[in-house]
């Protein structure tokens, strides 16, 4: 399994597109922070704001990170290179499996990476120009931070899970985006037309989105909870790409 | 060696491959010859188990391909030149293929230096000609020095010195003992290199045989008879059942009698000869004449 996971980090280190990708994912959350802690009234900004713009902007960075996971499936389906891959592993679950655990730790790690360094450069600058920034005023600030990261990596796992059931990186992108920011809403709409309660709260974006909320927020918005919504946003992220994983075990390469 | 036994595909209701069995001898080159769509392609992709086959399978030194743990040290495979990442180097393609099987990655650049692509390593394979991903291909190949060579056209968008060079390869890893199997539409080319044929159409096995025994079964015999009074010969020759036609004036060719018997009739008429040769037809006509039946597209008269 080594081997494999060798060969799967030498492949999705060597395609000048993720770079172009990672340096997106991390320099545009970067300059929203630098800039915004150097440029705001040092008095319109505490410690919550700086927490809320990290997680927002780290979004983003989760989306960008996403979509590495899917083209790290779909440009192998694309190019060809999906023959030679199973070719030299016979045993295509390994591969699937190595590609998976290589996508969510980078994803994990490039999000890990933009909020460590978002917030101590926001805050540090903020303090700089005498405020008075510390993580410790924020409630739950932490946890949100660290609940960015893991909600990253699962939105990796599910764009991974997306390009593997669709084989096309247009296709698996456009769900990927599109369904947190249109779908989400028509669905949760039509449901609740049809009458079921509160069923936005079961939309699996929405309830990955309680890992990166603040208590208060996840009592006002009457959401599944942090842990809750993280599981369940986990199990949909991974149900994607097992149910990929098996059809791609199956079908002709 | 490698077993094919009772290979079948199907695509919804097109039957590629129809329980096709054949076997593939170690120390030689064996040439996979078929017309366009014969399911040549498909067979190998099955042999590869990366088309699951709905039934039958191949064993490669009595394992299946699936069983393999470290499969390019026992299979060397090139399906299609064109499976590559084109923003990737030809070296970083070999690095992740190695890795996969735990070569070492020295053997990397042994593999490039062999087919002589070292000079352009490090550049990405969008600016690679069809023929240098050929040769990465190779190398692909050559990577965990496997027993069994298995090729899909690997002549396609090389020039005559890289065809030669192909050539040379091939029958040079047979001459090792390793088992070769390589498809290519150059008949001409498989002529010069392979010594054994497997010949299908529609899916179906149509010939398993050396290629000697193949253009002696399928190929056009004649003699070729050259004489300044060749004319004398043509009305007895006729005359015993032959079928003569004028290369020009001083040479025919006999068909429907042996060599032997036209010396024979020289001989009775005291015609001098100075060429009495039998003729064997090209690999390439046997193919057509074998095929002739089960050729998927045909074209039309022009």
């Amino acid at each position: 399994m080594f081997n494999i996971l060798r060969s799967e980090w030498i492949k999705l280190r060597t395609v000048r597109m993720n770079f172009v990708l990672v340096l997106l994912a991390l320099a545009f959350p970067l300059i929203i922070s630098v800039l915004t802690a150097a440029l705001v009234n040092i008095n319109d900004m505490d410690a919550f704001d700086v927490v809320d713009m990290v997680r927002t902007t780290s979004v983003i960075t989760a989306m960008l990170i996403g979509v590495i996971g899917a083209t790290s499936i779909t440009s192998e389906f694309g190019f060809g290179t999906i023959r030679p891959t199973f070719a030299a592993t016979p045993r295509r679950m390994r591969v699937l499996a190595a590609k998976a655990i290589i996508t969510v730790v980078v994803g994990l790690v490039i999000s890990a990476i933009v909020v460590v360094l978002c917030y101590s450069l926001a805050s540090g600058i903020l303090n700089s120009r005498d405020g008075n920034v510390s993580l410790s005023q924020v409630g739950g600030g932490r946890t949100a931070l660290l609940g960015v990261v893991l909600f990253s990596g699962i939105v990796s796992l599910l764009g991974y899970g997306l390009g593997l059931l669709t084989r096309s990186s247009p296709v698996a992108v456009a769900v990927l985006i599109l369904e947190p920011l249109v779908a989400e809403f028509i669905i949760a709409g039509l449901l609740g037309a049809a009458g079921l309660n509160d069923p936005l709260k079961w939309m699996p974006y929405q309830a990955g989105g309680q890992l990166f909320s603040l208590p208060r927020e996840i009592t006002d918005n009457n959401g599944l909870g942090r842990v809750p919504g993280g599981l369940y946003f986990l199990v949909v992220a991974a149900a994607v790409a097992v149910v990929g994983a098996i059809v791609t075990n199956n079908r002709d390469a | 060696m490698i077993q094919v036994h009772g290979l079948t595909k199907r695509f919804g209701r097109k039957v590629a491959v129809a329980n096709l069995s054949f076997d593939v001898q170690p120390g030689r080159v064996t040439g996979f010859l078929g017309p366009n769509g014969s399911g040549k392609s498909t067979t190998m992709r099955c042999m590869l188990d990366l088309d699951r086959a709905d039934t039958g399978g191949a064993l490669f030194d009595g394992k299946t391909y699936s069983s393999l743990r470290s499969p390019l040290h026992e299979v060397g495979a090139l399906l299609d030149a064109g499976y590559v990442h084109p923003g990737r180097s030809g070296r970083n393609h070999l690095r992740w293929l190695a890795a996969s099987n735990g070569l070492r990655k020295a053997r990397v650049d042994e593999a490039l230096e062999t087919v002589g692509l070292t000079s352009v390593a490090g550049k990405r394979l969008r600016t690679y000609s069809l023929g240098m991903r050929q040769r990465l291909g190779l190398a692909g190949v050559l990577l965990g020095e496997p027993n069994t060579i298995i090729l899909d056209e690997p002549a396609n968008g090389l020039d005559p010195e890289g065809i030669r060079w192909i050539r040379d390869v091939l029958v040079h890893l047979a001459g090792q003992g390793k088992t070769v199997l390589v498809s290519s539409h150059l008949l001409s080319e498989m002529a010069l290199m392979a010594t054994s044929l497997i010949v299908i159409g529609q899916g179906q096995l149509i010939e398993q045989c050396s290629v000697d025994d193949f253009v002696s079964r399928y190929g056009e015999h004649w003699v070729r008879v050259r004489s300044p009074r060749v004319a004398n010969l043509v009305e007895p020759l006729r005359a015993g059942g032959a079928t003569v036609a004028y290369a020009d004036d001083n040479t025919i060719e006999v068909r429907g009698a042996t060599a032997v018997d036209v010396g024979e009739l020289a001989g009775r008429y005291s015609v001098t000869l100075h060429e009495l040769s039998p003729q064997t037809g090209s690999l390439e006509d046997a193919f057509l004449k074998a095929t002739a039946s089960v050729q998927e597209y045909q074209a039309g008269a022009l």
